[in-house]
Protein backbone atom coordinates (compact mmCIF):
# COMPACT_ATOMS: atom_id res chain seq x y z
CA UNK A 1 0.00 0.00 0.00
CA UNK A 2 2.83 2.31 0.96
CA UNK A 3 4.46 1.50 -2.31
CA UNK A 4 1.29 2.49 -4.20
CA UNK A 5 1.10 5.78 -2.32
CA UNK A 6 4.79 6.28 -3.00
CA UNK A 7 4.29 5.91 -6.73
CA UNK A 8 1.24 8.14 -6.58
CA UNK A 9 3.08 10.88 -4.73
CA UNK A 10 5.99 10.66 -7.16
CA UNK A 11 3.76 10.94 -10.18
CA UNK A 12 0.96 12.89 -8.60
CA UNK A 13 0.67 15.39 -11.43
CA UNK A 14 0.33 12.70 -14.07
CA UNK A 15 -2.20 10.72 -12.05
CA UNK A 16 -4.17 13.86 -11.28
CA UNK A 17 -4.23 14.92 -14.92
CA UNK A 18 -5.27 11.43 -15.95
CA UNK A 19 -8.00 11.39 -13.36
CA UNK A 20 -9.44 14.75 -14.42
CA UNK A 21 -9.29 13.87 -18.11
CA UNK A 22 -10.92 10.47 -17.59
CA UNK A 23 -13.52 11.94 -15.29
CA UNK A 24 -14.31 14.69 -17.78
CA UNK A 25 -14.70 12.12 -20.54
CA UNK A 26 -16.85 10.00 -18.26
CA UNK A 27 -19.04 13.02 -17.61
CA UNK A 28 -19.38 13.52 -21.32
CA UNK A 29 -20.74 10.00 -21.67
CA UNK A 30 -23.53 10.88 -19.24
CA UNK A 31 -24.98 13.44 -21.62
CA UNK A 32 -28.18 12.72 -23.45
CA UNK A 33 -27.95 10.83 -26.75
CA UNK A 34 -28.34 13.91 -28.94
CA UNK A 35 -25.32 15.60 -27.36
CA UNK A 36 -23.33 12.39 -27.59
CA UNK A 37 -24.15 11.98 -31.25
CA UNK A 38 -21.01 13.76 -32.42
CA UNK A 39 -18.67 11.70 -30.26
CA UNK A 40 -20.45 8.52 -31.25
CA UNK A 41 -20.13 9.42 -34.92
CA UNK A 42 -16.46 10.24 -34.40
CA UNK A 43 -15.84 6.92 -32.67
CA UNK A 44 -17.66 5.10 -35.45
CA UNK A 45 -15.72 7.01 -38.08
CA UNK A 46 -12.45 6.19 -36.34
CA UNK A 47 -13.43 2.52 -36.17
CA UNK A 48 -14.44 2.65 -39.81
CA UNK A 49 -11.07 4.18 -40.79
CA UNK A 50 -9.24 1.51 -38.80
CA UNK A 51 -11.26 -1.18 -40.55
CA UNK A 52 -10.55 0.46 -43.87
CA UNK A 53 -6.81 0.55 -43.10
CA UNK A 54 -6.88 -3.11 -42.02
CA UNK A 55 -8.89 -4.04 -45.11
CA UNK A 56 -6.50 -2.06 -47.27
CA UNK A 57 -3.47 -3.84 -45.75
CA UNK A 58 -5.19 -7.21 -46.27
CA UNK A 59 -6.12 -6.20 -49.78
CA UNK A 60 -2.54 -5.25 -50.63
CA UNK A 61 -1.29 -8.53 -49.13
CA UNK A 62 -3.92 -10.55 -51.02
CA UNK A 63 -3.22 -8.65 -54.21
CA UNK A 64 0.50 -9.42 -53.93
CA UNK A 65 -0.19 -13.13 -53.48
CA UNK A 66 -2.78 -13.10 -56.24
CA UNK A 67 -0.37 -11.23 -58.49
CA UNK A 68 2.35 -13.82 -57.91
CA UNK A 69 -0.06 -16.67 -58.62
CA UNK A 70 -1.34 -14.95 -61.74
CA UNK A 71 2.20 -14.33 -62.96
CA UNK A 72 2.97 -18.01 -62.44
CA UNK A 73 -0.20 -19.01 -64.27
CA UNK A 74 0.56 -16.55 -67.03
CA UNK A 75 4.01 -18.03 -67.47
CA UNK A 76 2.56 -21.55 -67.53
CA UNK A 77 -0.10 -20.53 -70.04
CA UNK A 78 2.46 -18.69 -72.12
CA UNK A 79 4.65 -21.82 -72.29
CA UNK A 80 1.58 -23.91 -73.04
CA UNK A 81 0.62 -21.48 -75.76
CA UNK A 82 4.10 -21.60 -77.26
CA UNK A 83 4.00 -25.39 -77.23
CA UNK A 84 0.57 -25.36 -78.84
CA UNK A 85 1.73 -22.94 -81.51
CA UNK A 86 4.78 -25.07 -82.10
CA UNK A 87 2.58 -28.17 -82.36
CA UNK A 88 0.24 -26.39 -84.71
CA UNK A 89 3.10 -25.29 -86.97
CA UNK A 90 4.59 -28.76 -86.86
CA UNK A 91 1.20 -30.17 -87.72
CA UNK A 92 0.94 -27.86 -90.73
CA UNK A 93 4.43 -28.80 -91.88
CA UNK A 94 3.86 -32.50 -91.42
CA UNK A 95 0.52 -32.27 -93.17
CA UNK A 96 2.22 -30.56 -96.10
CA UNK A 97 4.98 -33.16 -96.12
CA UNK A 98 2.48 -36.00 -95.94
CA UNK A 99 0.57 -34.57 -98.86
CA UNK A 100 3.81 -34.23 -100.78
CA UNK A 101 4.72 -37.81 -99.98
CA UNK A 102 1.34 -39.06 -101.12
CA UNK A 103 1.47 -37.09 -104.34
CA UNK A 104 5.08 -37.88 -105.05
CA UNK A 105 6.08 -40.65 -107.44
CA UNK A 106 9.25 -41.32 -105.50
CA UNK A 107 9.72 -43.79 -102.74
CA UNK A 108 10.44 -41.51 -99.79
CA UNK A 109 11.88 -41.91 -96.31
CA UNK A 110 10.72 -39.22 -93.89
CA UNK A 111 13.43 -37.79 -91.67
CA UNK A 112 13.91 -35.15 -89.06
CA UNK A 113 16.83 -32.76 -89.06
CA UNK A 114 18.49 -33.25 -85.70
CA UNK A 115 21.54 -31.12 -86.21
CA UNK A 116 24.03 -29.41 -88.43
CA UNK A 117 27.29 -31.04 -89.36
CA UNK A 118 30.36 -29.80 -87.54
CA UNK A 119 32.87 -30.73 -90.23
CA UNK A 120 34.74 -27.64 -91.39
CA UNK A 121 35.03 -28.87 -94.95
CA UNK A 122 31.46 -29.95 -95.58
CA UNK A 123 28.27 -28.01 -95.05
CA UNK A 124 25.86 -30.65 -93.93
CA UNK A 125 22.78 -31.66 -91.95
CA UNK A 126 22.32 -34.60 -89.65
CA UNK A 127 19.16 -36.68 -90.08
CA UNK A 128 17.59 -39.10 -87.62
CA UNK A 129 17.42 -41.89 -90.18
CA UNK A 130 20.17 -44.24 -91.28
CA UNK A 131 20.85 -47.59 -92.82
CA UNK A 132 18.30 -49.15 -90.48
CA UNK A 133 15.70 -47.06 -92.34
CA UNK A 134 17.02 -48.07 -95.74
CA UNK A 135 18.99 -44.91 -96.25
CA UNK A 136 22.05 -45.38 -98.42
CA UNK A 137 24.93 -43.17 -99.45
CA UNK A 138 24.25 -40.75 -102.33
CA UNK A 139 20.51 -40.62 -102.04
CA UNK A 140 18.82 -37.29 -102.81
CA UNK A 141 17.31 -35.36 -99.91
CA UNK A 142 14.37 -33.09 -100.62
CA UNK A 143 11.49 -31.18 -99.08
CA UNK A 144 8.18 -30.28 -100.66
CA UNK A 145 9.85 -27.03 -101.74
CA UNK A 146 12.83 -28.49 -103.51
CA UNK A 147 16.23 -30.12 -103.41
CA UNK A 148 18.29 -30.10 -100.22
CA UNK A 149 21.31 -32.22 -101.08
CA UNK A 150 22.39 -35.85 -100.88
CA UNK A 151 23.25 -38.34 -98.18
CA UNK A 152 26.99 -38.51 -97.75
CA UNK A 153 27.68 -40.58 -94.65
CA UNK A 154 25.20 -43.16 -93.44
CA UNK A 155 25.26 -44.69 -90.00
CA UNK A 156 22.78 -47.15 -88.60
CA UNK A 157 20.37 -44.58 -87.20
CA UNK A 158 21.78 -41.32 -88.47
CA UNK A 159 23.03 -39.90 -91.68
CA UNK A 160 24.90 -36.82 -92.80
CA UNK A 161 23.55 -34.88 -95.75
CA UNK A 162 25.72 -32.69 -97.92
CA UNK A 163 23.60 -29.68 -98.81
CA UNK A 164 23.67 -27.68 -102.02
CA UNK A 165 25.40 -24.83 -100.20
CA UNK A 166 28.56 -26.88 -99.87
CA UNK A 167 31.49 -25.99 -102.10
CA UNK A 168 31.94 -29.60 -103.20
CA UNK A 169 28.30 -29.99 -104.21
CA UNK A 170 27.57 -30.09 -107.91
CA UNK A 171 24.18 -30.94 -109.40
CA UNK A 172 23.21 -31.35 -113.02
CA UNK A 173 20.43 -28.85 -113.63
CA UNK A 174 18.05 -27.78 -116.35
CA UNK A 175 16.37 -24.46 -117.05
CA UNK A 176 12.65 -25.08 -117.15
CA UNK A 177 11.82 -22.93 -120.20
CA UNK A 178 14.85 -23.26 -122.46
CA UNK A 179 15.57 -26.82 -121.33
CA UNK A 180 19.28 -25.96 -121.37
CA UNK A 181 21.42 -28.04 -119.07
CA UNK A 182 24.09 -26.70 -116.74
CA UNK A 183 25.71 -27.47 -113.44
CA UNK A 184 24.65 -25.93 -110.17
CA UNK A 185 27.24 -25.27 -107.48
CA UNK A 186 27.60 -23.07 -104.45
CA UNK A 187 28.59 -19.49 -105.15
CA UNK A 188 30.15 -18.96 -101.74
CA UNK A 189 27.35 -16.78 -100.40
CA UNK A 190 23.57 -17.07 -100.16
CA UNK A 191 23.18 -17.99 -103.84
CA UNK A 192 23.88 -20.90 -106.10
CA UNK A 193 25.57 -20.56 -109.47
CA UNK A 194 24.25 -22.15 -112.63
CA UNK A 195 27.26 -22.71 -114.79
CA UNK A 196 27.83 -23.68 -118.41
CA UNK A 197 24.77 -22.00 -119.87
CA UNK A 198 25.71 -20.54 -123.23
CA UNK A 199 25.50 -16.79 -123.88
CA UNK A 200 23.13 -17.55 -126.74
CA UNK A 201 20.46 -18.95 -124.43
CA UNK A 202 17.75 -16.57 -123.32
CA UNK A 203 17.46 -16.69 -119.55
CA UNK A 204 15.34 -14.35 -117.47
CA UNK A 205 15.17 -13.87 -113.72
CA UNK A 206 12.35 -15.87 -112.19
CA UNK A 207 12.92 -18.91 -114.39
CA UNK A 208 12.79 -22.19 -112.50
CA UNK A 209 15.85 -24.42 -112.34
CA UNK A 210 15.28 -28.16 -111.92
CA UNK A 211 17.42 -31.25 -111.65
CA UNK A 212 18.16 -32.47 -115.14
CA UNK A 213 17.98 -36.18 -114.48
CA UNK A 214 21.41 -36.64 -116.14
CA UNK A 215 22.75 -37.99 -112.90
CA UNK A 216 23.33 -41.16 -110.97
CA UNK A 217 21.85 -39.59 -107.89
CA UNK A 218 19.19 -37.01 -108.62
CA UNK A 219 16.05 -37.87 -110.57
CA UNK A 220 14.76 -35.29 -113.05
CA UNK A 221 12.35 -32.51 -112.17
CA UNK A 222 13.24 -31.63 -108.58
CA UNK A 223 13.21 -27.90 -108.08
CA UNK A 224 16.58 -26.43 -107.19
CA UNK A 225 15.65 -22.75 -107.22
CA UNK A 226 14.79 -19.80 -109.41
CA UNK A 227 17.02 -17.57 -111.46
CA UNK A 228 17.73 -14.41 -109.51
CA UNK A 229 20.29 -12.63 -111.62
CA UNK A 230 21.74 -13.11 -115.13
CA UNK A 231 25.00 -11.51 -116.30
CA UNK A 232 26.95 -11.71 -119.49
CA UNK A 233 30.49 -10.90 -120.38
CA UNK A 234 31.45 -10.53 -124.02
CA UNK A 235 34.78 -12.26 -123.40
CA UNK A 236 33.19 -15.31 -121.81
CA UNK A 237 31.36 -18.15 -123.43
CA UNK A 238 28.84 -18.71 -120.67
CA UNK A 239 26.35 -16.64 -118.77
CA UNK A 240 26.81 -15.95 -115.09
CA UNK A 241 23.51 -17.02 -113.53
CA UNK A 242 22.72 -16.66 -109.86
CA UNK A 243 20.02 -18.90 -108.42
CA UNK A 244 18.00 -18.37 -105.30
CA UNK A 245 17.65 -21.82 -103.67
CA UNK A 246 14.13 -23.16 -103.35
CA UNK A 247 14.90 -24.38 -99.84
CA UNK A 248 15.78 -22.23 -96.87
CA UNK A 249 18.64 -24.27 -95.46
CA UNK A 250 18.56 -22.49 -92.11
CA UNK A 251 14.98 -23.51 -91.40
CA UNK A 252 14.92 -27.14 -92.32
CA UNK A 253 13.15 -29.39 -89.85
CA UNK A 254 11.65 -32.29 -91.78
CA UNK A 255 12.98 -33.70 -95.05
CA UNK A 256 12.63 -36.75 -97.23
CA UNK A 257 15.28 -39.08 -98.51
CA UNK A 258 14.48 -40.48 -101.94
CA UNK A 259 15.21 -44.13 -102.32
CA UNK A 260 17.31 -44.42 -105.45
CA UNK A 261 15.54 -46.34 -108.20
CA UNK A 262 17.56 -49.20 -109.62
CA UNK A 263 17.46 -47.58 -113.04
CA UNK A 264 19.49 -44.65 -111.74
CA UNK A 265 22.07 -46.70 -109.93
CA UNK A 266 23.57 -48.04 -113.12
CA UNK A 267 23.58 -44.67 -114.91
CA UNK A 268 26.76 -42.76 -115.62
CA UNK A 269 27.12 -39.02 -115.21
CA UNK A 270 27.83 -36.27 -112.75
CA UNK A 271 25.92 -36.04 -109.51
CA UNK B 1 -6.17 26.98 2.74
CA UNK B 2 -3.82 29.83 2.07
CA UNK B 3 -4.97 33.36 1.73
CA UNK B 4 -3.85 33.38 -1.85
CA UNK B 5 -6.12 30.49 -2.71
CA UNK B 6 -9.05 32.16 -0.99
CA UNK B 7 -8.37 35.37 -2.83
CA UNK B 8 -8.24 33.52 -6.10
CA UNK B 9 -11.40 31.64 -5.23
CA UNK B 10 -13.16 34.94 -4.81
CA UNK B 11 -11.62 36.17 -8.03
CA UNK B 12 -12.88 33.07 -9.85
CA UNK B 13 -16.38 33.69 -8.53
CA UNK B 14 -16.21 37.32 -9.56
CA UNK B 15 -14.90 36.40 -13.01
CA UNK B 16 -17.59 33.77 -13.34
CA UNK B 17 -20.36 36.26 -12.58
CA UNK B 18 -18.85 38.78 -14.99
CA UNK B 19 -18.52 36.09 -17.65
CA UNK B 20 -22.19 35.28 -17.30
CA UNK B 21 -23.34 38.88 -17.34
CA UNK B 22 -21.06 41.71 -18.36
CA UNK B 23 -19.08 39.92 -21.07
CA UNK B 24 -22.17 39.73 -23.26
CA UNK B 25 -22.05 43.53 -23.51
CA UNK B 26 -18.47 43.69 -24.71
CA UNK B 27 -18.99 41.07 -27.39
CA UNK B 28 -17.54 42.12 -30.78
CA UNK B 29 -19.14 40.21 -33.62
CA UNK B 30 -19.16 36.79 -31.96
CA UNK B 31 -15.90 37.25 -30.13
CA UNK B 32 -15.83 37.54 -26.38
CA UNK B 33 -12.99 37.24 -23.87
CA UNK B 34 -12.79 34.22 -21.54
CA UNK B 35 -12.34 35.85 -18.15
CA UNK B 36 -12.23 32.52 -16.34
CA UNK B 37 -9.32 31.40 -18.52
CA UNK B 38 -7.46 34.60 -17.69
CA UNK B 39 -7.84 34.03 -13.94
CA UNK B 40 -7.06 30.33 -14.32
CA UNK B 41 -3.77 31.01 -16.12
CA UNK B 42 -2.78 33.62 -13.54
CA UNK B 43 -3.60 31.16 -10.75
CA UNK B 44 -1.77 28.21 -12.33
CA UNK B 45 1.30 30.34 -12.93
CA UNK B 46 1.38 31.04 -9.25
CA UNK B 47 0.47 27.62 -7.87
CA UNK B 48 1.77 25.14 -10.46
CA UNK B 49 0.18 22.38 -12.57
CA UNK B 50 -1.58 20.42 -9.78
CA UNK B 51 -3.48 23.39 -8.50
CA UNK B 52 -3.90 24.70 -12.01
CA UNK B 53 -5.56 21.61 -13.39
CA UNK B 54 -7.70 21.13 -10.29
CA UNK B 55 -8.95 24.69 -10.54
CA UNK B 56 -9.44 24.25 -14.29
CA UNK B 57 -11.46 21.09 -13.78
CA UNK B 58 -13.73 22.68 -11.12
CA UNK B 59 -14.26 25.92 -13.05
CA UNK B 60 -14.90 24.02 -16.24
CA UNK B 61 -17.37 21.80 -14.47
CA UNK B 62 -19.12 24.88 -13.13
CA UNK B 63 -19.32 26.27 -16.66
CA UNK B 64 -20.68 22.96 -17.90
CA UNK B 65 -23.37 23.00 -15.26
CA UNK B 66 -24.75 26.36 -16.30
CA UNK B 67 -24.24 25.83 -20.00
CA UNK B 68 -26.21 23.80 -22.47
CA UNK B 69 -23.27 22.10 -24.15
CA UNK B 70 -21.76 18.72 -23.46
CA UNK B 71 -21.17 18.28 -19.71
CA UNK B 72 -17.49 17.60 -19.12
CA UNK B 73 -16.27 19.40 -22.23
CA UNK B 74 -15.32 22.68 -20.54
CA UNK B 75 -13.98 20.67 -17.57
CA UNK B 76 -11.64 18.77 -19.84
CA UNK B 77 -10.41 21.78 -21.83
CA UNK B 78 -9.93 23.93 -18.73
CA UNK B 79 -8.12 21.06 -16.96
CA UNK B 80 -5.61 20.88 -19.78
CA UNK B 81 -5.30 24.68 -19.93
CA UNK B 82 -4.66 24.86 -16.18
CA UNK B 83 -2.13 22.04 -16.35
CA UNK B 84 -0.26 23.65 -19.25
CA UNK B 85 -0.19 27.05 -17.56
CA UNK B 86 1.24 25.42 -14.43
CA UNK B 87 3.88 23.54 -16.39
CA UNK B 88 4.87 26.69 -18.32
CA UNK B 89 5.37 28.62 -15.10
CA UNK B 90 8.83 30.17 -15.12
CA UNK B 91 9.56 29.04 -18.67
CA UNK B 92 9.39 32.53 -20.21
CA UNK B 93 10.78 35.92 -19.39
CA UNK B 94 8.83 37.53 -16.55
CA UNK B 95 7.31 40.31 -18.65
CA UNK B 96 6.02 38.01 -21.36
CA UNK B 97 5.28 35.09 -19.04
CA UNK B 98 1.59 35.72 -18.53
CA UNK B 99 0.67 36.64 -22.09
CA UNK B 100 2.63 33.81 -23.72
CA UNK B 101 1.27 31.26 -21.27
CA UNK B 102 -2.24 32.59 -21.86
CA UNK B 103 -1.69 32.25 -25.61
CA UNK B 104 -0.45 28.64 -25.44
CA UNK B 105 -2.96 27.49 -22.84
CA UNK B 106 -5.74 29.31 -24.67
CA UNK B 107 -4.84 27.62 -27.95
CA UNK B 108 -4.82 24.20 -26.29
CA UNK B 109 -8.08 24.99 -24.49
CA UNK B 110 -9.88 26.12 -27.62
CA UNK B 111 -8.49 23.34 -29.77
CA UNK B 112 -9.70 20.62 -27.38
CA UNK B 113 -13.02 22.34 -26.85
CA UNK B 114 -13.83 22.87 -30.50
CA UNK B 115 -12.34 19.62 -31.69
CA UNK B 116 -14.71 17.64 -29.49
CA UNK B 117 -17.52 20.12 -30.04
CA UNK B 118 -17.33 19.75 -33.83
CA UNK B 119 -16.84 15.99 -33.92
CA UNK B 120 -19.35 14.46 -36.28
CA UNK B 121 -20.77 17.84 -37.20
CA UNK B 122 -20.55 19.54 -40.53
CA UNK B 123 -18.46 22.45 -39.20
CA UNK B 124 -14.99 22.93 -40.49
CA UNK B 125 -12.58 22.91 -37.58
CA UNK B 126 -10.07 24.90 -39.61
CA UNK B 127 -12.44 27.78 -40.34
CA UNK B 128 -13.69 27.68 -36.76
CA UNK B 129 -10.11 28.12 -35.50
CA UNK B 130 -9.28 30.84 -38.03
CA UNK B 131 -12.48 32.87 -37.81
CA UNK B 132 -13.49 32.25 -34.24
CA UNK B 133 -10.80 30.78 -31.98
CA UNK B 134 -7.86 32.99 -32.95
CA UNK B 135 -9.73 36.34 -32.87
CA UNK B 136 -11.43 35.24 -29.67
CA UNK B 137 -8.08 34.32 -28.15
CA UNK B 138 -6.58 37.63 -29.24
CA UNK B 139 -9.45 39.42 -27.56
CA UNK B 140 -8.91 37.33 -24.42
CA UNK B 141 -5.18 38.12 -24.48
CA UNK B 142 -5.83 41.88 -24.79
CA UNK B 143 -8.36 41.88 -21.95
CA UNK B 144 -6.12 39.48 -20.00
CA UNK B 145 -3.14 41.79 -20.38
CA UNK B 146 -5.14 44.73 -19.03
CA UNK B 147 -6.70 42.75 -16.18
CA UNK B 148 -3.39 41.17 -15.19
CA UNK B 149 -1.90 44.61 -14.88
CA UNK B 150 -4.49 45.41 -12.18
CA UNK B 151 -4.87 41.90 -10.81
CA UNK B 152 -1.23 41.16 -10.10
CA UNK B 153 -0.68 43.76 -7.32
CA UNK B 154 -3.89 42.60 -5.65
CA UNK B 155 -2.78 39.01 -5.69
CA UNK B 156 0.74 39.69 -4.45
CA UNK B 157 1.48 37.52 -1.41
Amino acid sequence: MKKVFGIFSQRRTVFLLGFYVVFSLFLMTLNDPYQLRGIRIAVLQTMSWMHQIRDHVNLVKNLKEENQQLRKKLLEKSLENQQMQESMLENIRLHRMLKFKEESNYSLIAAKVIGYGQEPTIRSLILDVGSADSVEKNQPVITDLGLVGKSLVVEKNQSIVQILMDRNSLVSARLQKSREVGVVGWSGNLWLDLNYISREVVVEPGEVVLTSGLSRIYPAGIKIGIVAEVRENEYELFKQIKIKPAVDFDRLEEVFVIKTPDSLKSREGID
Amino acid sequence: MSQLVIRYLLLFLFAFILQMTLVNFIEILQWRPDLLLIVLVAFALRKGPDWGMTAGFLIGLLQDMVGTELIGLAALSKTVAGFLAGVLSGKFAERAQFLLTLLISGLAHDFIYFFIYTLGEHFSLQSLIIFYTIPNLMYTIIIGGLLYYFMEPLMAE
